[in-house]
């Protein structure tokens, strides 16, 4: 049964609740906004603005040489390039695993099929400090230390991504492949030709989610990763950091730098979030 | 008939069959190499005393004999995870719940406000706990700041709280740093749920002269059952797991306030080189969040209403 | 399309990646550095690569560099590869090569902050007895117990850059703004104390504007080294917890006491504000206790400060640390007579020594460098030279722990109680007495007193 809109519905005026609820969501919104105003009030202040009191909200200067030192300092161009070439792998083979397993779950009828998602299931809860030292070994014994595949690798497979798209996969009526089958198509086209393209949304969705998984991990790349070459820019927000002091202006800076691509991200992709998990988590968990 | 009358009554097809296979063989590969082989190393090592540098020792079950009869903190670390686990999930649920039931009235600027409720979830854990440090400082903080304005306002001394040297509040300022950034998440998911319920239930309800919150108790809450069952999993999944946001904002402490489970695999592992150790605690709190799912999960039958299809 | 067609599309689409995957795993740069690629130098060019691992913020790693530089010059058919790593995660870093087994990505030269006596045990680094006797290298210059605490199982295994010296900081605006005298070698805790309460500004709302002291965890124990109390009764093979003896809780009672009144920052809020320097550069606290690596940048930032000597408790003893980094060699480095004659560089009076002394990094751990003009005529702050040289000549060998173990009972059970002492949370005397039945206990289950 399909939902109808809210949006579709005819609209008749504001009531008194509805600018009870308004006022108090708008309020919660300035509340979860504020951090992020002082993240970038800080990134331009000089070093003696950031711990004044009373708060200073707007520099009296703002110091755009925070962000030059930053890249300078820490080389966040190719730190940039690394992060974005890193997660775009991760997601590309991130979506290809996960739409193939989730489809044969949702769609293809095999033995083992039930003992195999169960599996599945289990592994997704397998705390990840669990697997951390073995991996790290395994890496090693891969000769992949220190590239770009140790990061990329272990992302590559992602359980969630695939049990989100089975959800929506579940969801497609099982006539469009009956057809199809009727009319000659196999296994690998249904899912390249049908299933994929309905899927659009569900696969935005965990691309956005992997995308950020990887631009924001941080214990892995300081684990496997050696050369400054291939530092990612959680690692290169480290180096504000030094042995004793923490330049929270500096910090701010590359942080701003480390959240803004995912912000703008989610600004483009954030319908097909919305609608891709209303139907992975209908699909009957 | 029922989704799962269905499910058990379709016919294995034996042309599906090697192709099953070939589908999951990527992302097999991949679970095998990544995720059940070093479980499976790590199960291996919990049964050693293992410093890296030299040959591991078998012990058999001393390493988790260890954690409950003798070990100094254990009962600290598990007893803070409980307490994060009780803490977050429900008001993290009723939070997003609330915000769902907010966001999907159309209120003007309702997908803005959407957008801004999500923003702090993909943020990096790293920069969303600096920042917190910062909105809890005593002196010069956010949130002492408000504290000070309005009190001189009314003229009132008020004292905000001092967060990272009272253990109590430590684990609050923890607590409001999760909902922060993860609330977004699962508002998404309850206004997903929200807005997949068939507008004709609320006008039969309404017809059959159901108030508000009637209609909320009987059709609102049966219909979302399963979206809450799946968040009750992830948000429990996800306590137990914590372990960024103290680390990062509170180092654990004042004392061992904040301290998790993951914090002491960590810290025995990579600080101090107990290897069997970590990978006892990492596989009792594998048990552990695989107990609880297999009892949720168990459970649900009880509660979650499943939508049918006739 | 046929579905035929289509499979051997996929199958040609993953071979493709497979492909892509694998030449991501090669490095993009340098093979020099990598290891494994590590064929001798064609012998005209007589070219040699030593690799140096260090950390430092952006002002220390400009001082490895100038080094480096310096030793280049000196050395043109020498290249010096710098390998910096920040910090956090330095001394992780270098666990998880050793522990991977592949000593060969490990620098040739490595600073070395932590892990020196298991490294040396495990045959990660080379015994250098052999190269100081073959090159008549001085180990006579040194101040006196730092070879002697260099030595594992009798051999030499790394030398040590410089003495860890702590001195009093002072902000002298602040001191002047409060009317305080400035601290003087002749001040007690009593002193101290009174000068901490005079130099905090609480303001009428219960905001803390300013506080007298800020000492950072490990600081602090000082003042149990000056009560010649401590930690255990033996820091190498320990039998019992000694934190609750009369002189121990003597300086825990003294410290708890500045913190109640909010005359010493806890450890909570120095951590807040990213450290004891920070706090002092940020004009948020009027002492702190330090080593010299951070003058450069109070320097930097235009500070009007001094050092005085740490003040002492009545009838106790002055006490310094004889701690610090060194210099090791990697036990697989590939050229080992480049490695020790640019490590012996470091540790020479011309060169390391006399350069990282010259830009105010570091109190010089040979004794000719610290009395000679590069250090005692420094032309930059902090002014009150002769206040090391007092604090240098009190330098013992002193630690709470020395032993494997110790870094997580300090870790998991002294320092998380003493900081609900700190916090107000728990009662000195009571809480300590805890932290001894705690840290009895985990001695006897790792099996101390060893026989």
């Amino acid at each position: 049964m399909r939902a109808i809109p809210d949006a579709a519905q005819p609209r008749r005026g504001y009531s008194l609740p509805d600018a009870i609820v308004f006022a108090l969501t708008a309020a919660g919104a300035v509340l979860m906004l504020l951090p992020f105003a002082w993240m970038v009030s800080t990134s331009l202040k000089s070093p003696a603005e950031v711990f004044a009191y009373p708060v200073i909200w707007i520099p009296r200067q703002p110091m755009w040489s925070n962000y030059a030192q930053a890249f300078g300092i820490a080389g966040f161009d190719r730190m940039f390039f690394n992060s974005v070439f890193i997660a775009t792998a991760s997601v590309t083979l991130n979506l290809l695993t996960s739409s193939l397993a989730g489809f044969a779950f949702a769609r293809l009828r095999f033995r083992g099929r039930d003992i195999l998602f169960a599996l599945y299931l289990a592994t997704l809860m397998i705390p990840g400090q669990v697997t951390l030292i073995p991996v790290f070994i395994l890496i090693r014994a891969l000769g992949w230390y220190d590239s770009y595949a140790a990061l990329i690798a272990p992302s590559a497979v992602s359980v969630f991504s695939a049990f989100l798209l089975r959800q929506f996969f579940r969801s497609i009526p099982p006539d469009l492949d009956e057809a199809a089958r009727i009319d000659g198509a196999g296994s690998l086209r249904i899912w390249w030709q049908i299933a994929l393209p309905l899927a659009r949304p569900a696969l935005a969705t965990v691309a956005v989610l992997s995308f950020l998984g990887s631009w924001n991990d941080f214990l892995w790349p300081l684990i496997v990763i050696h050369s400054r070459d291939l530092w990612t820019i959680p690692l290169g927000l480290s180096m504000f950091q030094g042995q004793y002091a923490v330049q929270w202006h500096l910090l701010m800076a590359g942080t701003t730098i480390a959240v803004l691509p995912v912000l703008l991200l989610y600004a483009v992709g954030q319908k097909w979030i919305v609608s891709a998990t209303a139907v992975a988590t209908r699909g009957n968990a | 008939m029922n989704n799962h009358a269905r499910f058990t009554a379709f016919r294995w097809r034996s042309d599906q069959q090697w192709e099953g296979y070939v589908f999951l063989l990527p992302s097999l590969i991949g679970l095998f190499v990544f995720s059940l082989l070093p479980v499976l190393f790590s199960l291996g090592i919990s049964l050693h005393e293992w410093d890296l540098l030299t040959p591991p020792v078998f012990v058999g079950l001393k390493n988790f004999r260890n954690l409950f009869t003798q070990d100094l903190i254990f009962s600290e670390v598990a007893a803070n995870t409980v307490f994060f686990c009780v803490a977050i999930v429900p008001l993290q649920m009723a939070l997003s719940l609330l915000l769902a039931l907010a966001l999907t009235r159309r209120l003007p600027g309702a997908p803005l406000f959407r957008a801004i409720y999500y923003m702090p979830v993909v943020t990096t854990i790293v920069a969303a706990a600096m920042i917190f440090q910062w909105v809890f400082d005593r002196n010069y903080g956010l949130f002492s700041s408000v504290v000070w304005g309005v009190g001189s306002w009314l003229n009132a001394p008020l004292a905000p709280p001092d967060w990272f040297n009272n253990g109590f509040w430590a684990r609050w300022a923890v607590v409001i740093l999760t909902l922060w950034k993860n609330s977004g998440f699962t508002t998404v998911i309850f206004m997903a749920g929200l807005q997949a319920i068939p507008r004709v239930l609320y006008e039969a309800a309404a017809i059959d002269g159901a108030g508000r919150w009637q209609s909320f108790r009987h059709v609102t809450l049966p219909m979302l059952s399963p979206t809450i069952f799946f968040l009750a999993i992830i948000l429990i999944i996800g306590a137990f797991q914590l372990f960024g946001e103290s680390y990062v904002m509170t180092g654990g402490g004042p004392g061992y306030a904040t301290m998790t489970v993951v914090q002491y695999i960590y810290q025995s592992a990579f600080s101090y080189f107990r290897m069997g150790k970590g990978a006892a605690l990492s596989w009792v709190l594998f048990v552990a969040i695989f107990a609880l799912t297999l009892a949720q999960w168990q459970l649900q039958r009880k509660w979650v209403h499943y939508e049918s299809n006739t | 399309m046929t579905h035929k067609s289509l499979w051997i599309r996929a199958l040609a689409a993953g071979l493709a990646l497979m492909v892509a995957a694998s030449a991501c795993s090669v490095r993009p740069v340098e093979p020099a550095a990598q290891p494994g690629s590590d064929q001798p130098a064609p012998a005209a060019a007589e070219k040699v690569v030593v690799r140096w691992s260090v950390w430092g913020s952006a002002e220390e790693l400009a001082s490895h560099q100038a080094v480096a530089d310096a030793y280049m010059a000196a050395h043109p058919n020498v290249t010096i590869n710098i390998e910096h790593t920040p910090w956090d995660g330095y001394h992780d870093r270098l666990k998880t090569l050793v522990a991977a087994g592949d000593p060969g990505a490990l620098a040739d030269v490595i600073f070395l902050g932590q892990d020196y006596n298991r490294y040396a045990e495990s045959g990660v680094l080379e015994p250098l007895d052999d190269w100081i006797a073959k090159t008549n290298y001085d180990l006579s210059d040194y101040w006196p117990t730092v070879i002697e605490r260099a030595r594992v199982n009798g051999k030499i295994y790394g030398l040590q850059r410089d003495l860890d010296l702590r001195l009093l900081y002072y902000n002298k605006a602040m001191f002047d703004k409060a009317g305080a005298a400035y601290p003087n070698e002749n001040w007690t805790w009593d002193d101290w104390a009174e000068a901490a309460r005079e130099l905090t500004i609480i303001e009428p709302n219960g905001r803390i504007a300013q506080q007298g002291i800020g000492m950072e965890t490990g600081k602090w124990s000082m003042l149990l080294a000056q009560t010649n109390g401590g930690y255990l009764d033996d820091p190498r093979n320990p039998s019992r917890c000694a934190l609750e003896d009369a002189n121990s809780l003597e300086a825990v009672t003294f410290f708890a006491g500045l913190i109640r009144d909010k005359a010493a920052m806890t450890p909570a809020d120095l951590k807040q504000i990213g450290g004891d320097a920070a706090a002092f550069q940020q004009g948020r606290v009027a002492m702190i206790v330090q080593n010299s690596s951070r003058a450069p940048t109070f320097n930097a930032a235009g500070m009007d400060y001094d050092v005085a000597p740490i003040p002492i408790p009545k009838g106790g003893a002055r006490v310094n640390n004889v701690g610090g980094a060194r210099f090791v060699m990697n036990s697989a480095a590939r050229n080992k007579e480049a490695a020790w004659a640019f490590l012996s560089w470091l540790q020479g009076r011309e060169g390391g020594q006399a350069i990282y002394t010259r830009r105010g990094d570091m109190f010089p751990i040979l004794r000719s460098v610290a009395n000679s003009d590069d250090f005692l005529k420094l032309p930059i702050k902090p002014d009150n030279r002769a206040a090391f040289v007092v604090e240098a000549s009190s330098v013992r060998l002193f630690t709470f722990g020395d032993f494997p173990e110790y870094d997580e009972m300090n870790d998991l059970i002294i320092e998380p109680n003493l900081q609900r002492i700190w916090g107000g949370e728990a009662e000195a005397e009571a809480t300590v007495r805890d932290i001894c039945q705690k840290v009895n206990e985990f001695l006897k289950q790792n099996g101390y007193p060893r026989p």
